[in-house]
């Protein structure tokens, strides 16, 4: 029972930011048992939400978890800026911040970015293609809860059984179970097992609808272009992701079953495991940014009121950014020390990623020109993401030439760096396609004075907190110090970064505010199309019901629902009632849900080497399968008179 | 389960019913048009699967067992990962259809393309064992 007990809780778990930590967990606990209990929700909550295949619903629940990891991996963020806000500090000790760190980068990249472009993807990319559903609905929630429940595991690392420390690149031999006794890294590796799956299957769900899927008459070269930025992303997604899980299990092994992979004194080469993270590292950076660029493309060509400039060039710089992130990826590892050969040939193609890249903006910037441009709060991320996105695209290109990478790998301005192209380009991106499909997930306006209030403690914030951070790398500060002495004279620099971050954090405060505030009194959105939209998502009344369209709309242009708009100078919304026939809907199912859940028992089992929990896990998951497998009564049929009665009551039916 | 068009052959979920236009889009849409094989009990893929486990099986045991030579070792290992690779592809993958080549010989060349290149460039980055400069 001790023993127990002192694997379940070691002395990490046990300091008093997790003690309190632990107490804050179980009070919200309760109160949300309480709430649902109270109200009898929880029928409800099972119904509408943990069992549903709709992919809007899938949506809005990613983007529910993604904010919420957002929260969590801010405020390790404002406690490792705490930390270095002054030299000699001790706030956190050096363990503790290397807790920290690993948890706030695995969190943002794997929890929270993630999961917010899958958020963006669901919400979006069926209705922009005139789609009823993805193609594979019910694998969509699988994915969805995969991620849930990898999430949820990871989360909890820092108060059962230890947090994970290596960082979020956990390179052995730090891994390895002769330098890391404990279970934390276990924890990242299931955790980013279980979400890899989940990820590689969206991959595959969006490439297959996007392919298949679209209303007639759209044609590959028809597609918005977010649509585009999203298949090429599920590409990217598939073959990055397998190196990525490779890495994950060879470890596992070597943590768990004693082989030795990664263990340079048994034969084993540490040095594969930074190369297959790279391979899965470096097209993972463009699967972040990627969807972003889909979205300023709507939203600058939205609110300019133009179609987007140069759109086959968009196409194939989106295309040839792709292959291109193919070959890149030793940048991240220059200082390994390869050979000149191999150094030369990787700086030459980093630096070559940057033509198109730089291609873009300029569309972006065509496209705006003489547009009557409409300055809402989805507009000014946009906009603010311009410069933002040029500083970091030119500090990547410096850590792109080799020699000068020597100099620059693993200080403040390689962090910089990333943060910089990170937030600039796809959290910036992100946010303005929240601010932009917000009414049409949820059927009312954000309140935009709200909004820009976020938007320029945020963005302001953001430049006080990082540009300090190129300057620091240029003093010699290495990223990962927990703390410095006075003498170095980091000391303002560092103190206005921590100053920075918590504008940030102030920024994030007002827009959860603006969320909230606008869900009760924000604006209703009567028309389904607030923004006077160009693509087929914005003919549909907000939200949208659950078949998508009532008709299947046809294509006859790129910008779709402006040309209807064109050619019909009224009533296009209204469909006749003899135009209408029964759908098809896929049926909602509990298995994603226990899916996920068999994977939670599974991952418990093997973090703390619990088999018989692993082997309970596992049946779960095989049970499932099964179950599912011969689930033939998966889709149900909405009769014609139901669909009239809805549009007839959105107002949406002629006579 | 994954919604397949299931055995009472109905349509396939949410696909659009209007089907091809005729403005450019009928290409893409006869090579995508969903196939499924007859139906019958799924021999072939039981066959499949468990040749699959087969080979997984056997290169396992060539590593374990230590009786060959590297050199051996690597060879055996390689002729079984093309062999499995090369079922899957043929049991599950619908690679013996002949609707829907084109693409198939677009995405599978893509594919080799990328997977060859990154284990090729994998594998010159990693001479630097021989000389750390
Ligand atoms: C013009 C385009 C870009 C170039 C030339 C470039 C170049 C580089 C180079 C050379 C490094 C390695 C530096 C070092 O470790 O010493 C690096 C690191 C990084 N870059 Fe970029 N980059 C570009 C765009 C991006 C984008 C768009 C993202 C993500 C949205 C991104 C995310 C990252 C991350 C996360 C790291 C560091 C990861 C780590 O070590 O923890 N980069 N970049
Ligand atoms: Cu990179």
């Amino acid at each position: 029972m001790s023993s127990l007990l002192a694997q379940l809780f070691p002395p990490s778990t046990t300091r008093n930011m997790e003690l309190s930590a632990d107490v804050l967990i179980i009070l919200t606990s309760a109160a949300i048992i309480y709430y649902l209990t109270r109200w009898h929700r929880w029928k409800y909550l099972w119904r509408e939400w943990l069992t549903t295949v709709d992919h809007k619903k899938i949506g809005i629940m990613y983007l529910i978890a993604a904010v919420t990891m957002l929260f969590r991996g801010g405020v390790d963020a404002l406690l490792l800026r705490a930390q270095l806000a002054v030299p000699n500090n001790h706030f956190l000790g050096p363990l503790h911040y290397d807790e920290i760190f690993t948890t706030h980068g695995t969190i943002m990249i794997f929890f929270m970015a993630m999961p917010l472009i899958f958020a963006m993807f669901n919400i979006a990319i069926p209705l922009m293609i005139g789609a009823r559903d993805v193609a594979f609905p019910r694998l969509n929630a699988i994915s969805f809860w995969l991620f849930a429940f990898a999430g949820f595991l990871f989360n909890i690392s820092f108060v059962i059984g230890g947090s994970p420390n290596a960082g979020w690149t956990s390179y052995p031999p730090l891994t390895e179970l002769a330098f890391n006794p404990g279970v934390g890294q276990n924890y990242y590796l299931m955790a980013l097992i279980v979400t890899g799956i989940g990820t590689t299957a969206t991959g595959i769900n969006f490439l297959v609808t996007i392919l298949r899927m679209r209303a007639p008459g759209m044609t590959l070269m028809r597609m918005p272009m977010f649509a585009w930025t999203t298949l090429v992303t599920s590409v990217l997604i598939l073959f990055a992701f397998p190196p990525l899980t490779v890495a994950m299990v060879l470890t596992l092994f070597d943590r768990l079953f004693g082989t030795a992979f990664f263990t340079i004194g048994r034969g084993g080469m540490p040095m594969m495991y930074v190369n297959l993270f790279w391979l899965f590292g470096h097209p993972e950076v463009y699967i972040l940014v990627l969807p972003s660029f889909g979205i300023f493309s709507e939203v600058v060509a939205t609110f300019s009121r133009k179609k987007l400039f140069g759109y086959s060039t968009m196409v194939y710089s989106v295309l040839a950014i792709t292959f291109l992130s193919y070959g890149t990826w030793v940048h991240h590892f220059f200082t390994m020390g390869a050979g000149a050969a191999v150094n030369v040939f990787f700086g030459l193609s980093t630096i070559l990623i940057a033509i198109p890249t730089g291609i873009k903006i300029f569309n972006w910037i065509f496209t705006m020109w003489n547009g009557r441009i409409k300055m809402t709060v989805a507009m000014m991320w946009a906009l603010a993401f311009i410069p933002t996105f040029v500083v970091g695209g030119a500090t990547g290109v410096m850590l792109g030439a080799v020699p000068a990478d020597y100099q620059f790998h693993n200080s403040y301005f390689l962090i910089a760096h990333f943060h910089n192209v990170i937030i600039g380009g796809t959290v910036f991106g992100l946010l303005s396609g929240v601010y932009y499909w917000w009414p049409k997930m949820t059927g009312r306006l954000l309140n935009e004075r709200q909004g820009k209030w976020a938007f320029w403690l945020f963005f302001l914030g953001f430049w006080v907190t990082f540009m300090p951070q190129y300057a620091l790398g240029f003093m010699g500060m290495t990223r990962r110090m927990y703390t410095y002495s006075h003498g170095f004279g980091w000391s303002s620099l560092n103190l206005m970064s921590t100053i920075g971050a918590f504008v940030m954090g102030a920024g994030f405060v007002v827009m959860v505010y603006n969320f909230v505030w606008s869900q009760i009194h924000g604006e209703i959105d009567v028309t389904g199309d607030p923004w006077d939209g160009r693509t087929l998502e914005w003919s549909t009344p907000s939200p949208a019901p659950e078949y998508n369209f009532a008709r299947i709309p046809v294509v006859t242009d790129r910008d779709a629902w402006w040309a209807i708009k064109q050619d019909h100078k009224s009533n296009v919304i209204q469909i006749k009632p003899q135009e209408i026939q029964d759908i098809e809907l896929p049926k909602s199912s509990a298995i994603p849900f226990l899916m996920g859940l068999s994977f939670f028992v599974f991952s418990v089992g093997m973090v703390f080497s619990w088999w018989w929990i692993a082997v309970v896990g596992f049946l779960g998951f095989v049970v499932c399968m099964l179950v599912g497998t011969f689930d033939y009564d998966d889709h149900k049929e909405v009769p014609r008179q139901v669909i009239q009665n809805t549009e007839s009551a959105l107002g949406r039916l002629q006579g | 389960m994954f919604n397949r068009g299931s055995q009472r052959g109905r349509r396939v979920i949410a696909i659009s019913p209007n089907g091809p236009t005729g403005n450019g889009d009928e290409v893409e849409a006869r090579f995508l048009a969903p196939h499924f094989e007859s139906e019958g009990f799924p021999w072939l893929q039981i066959f499949g699967y468990i040749g699959s486990l087969l080979l997984t099986i056997a290169a396992l045991l060539a590593v374990v067992q230590h009786i060959l030579s590297p050199i051996g070792l690597l060879t055996v290992i390689l002729i079984l990962a093309v062999a499995q690779a090369a079922l899957q592809l043929g049991i599950f993958m619908h690679l013996r259809e002949s609707r829907g080549s084109t693409w198939h010989i677009i995405t599978l060349g893509l594919g080799i393309v990328i997977a060859l290149g990154l284990v090729g460039m994998s594998m010159w980055i990693m001479t630097f064992k021989s000389g750390v400069s």
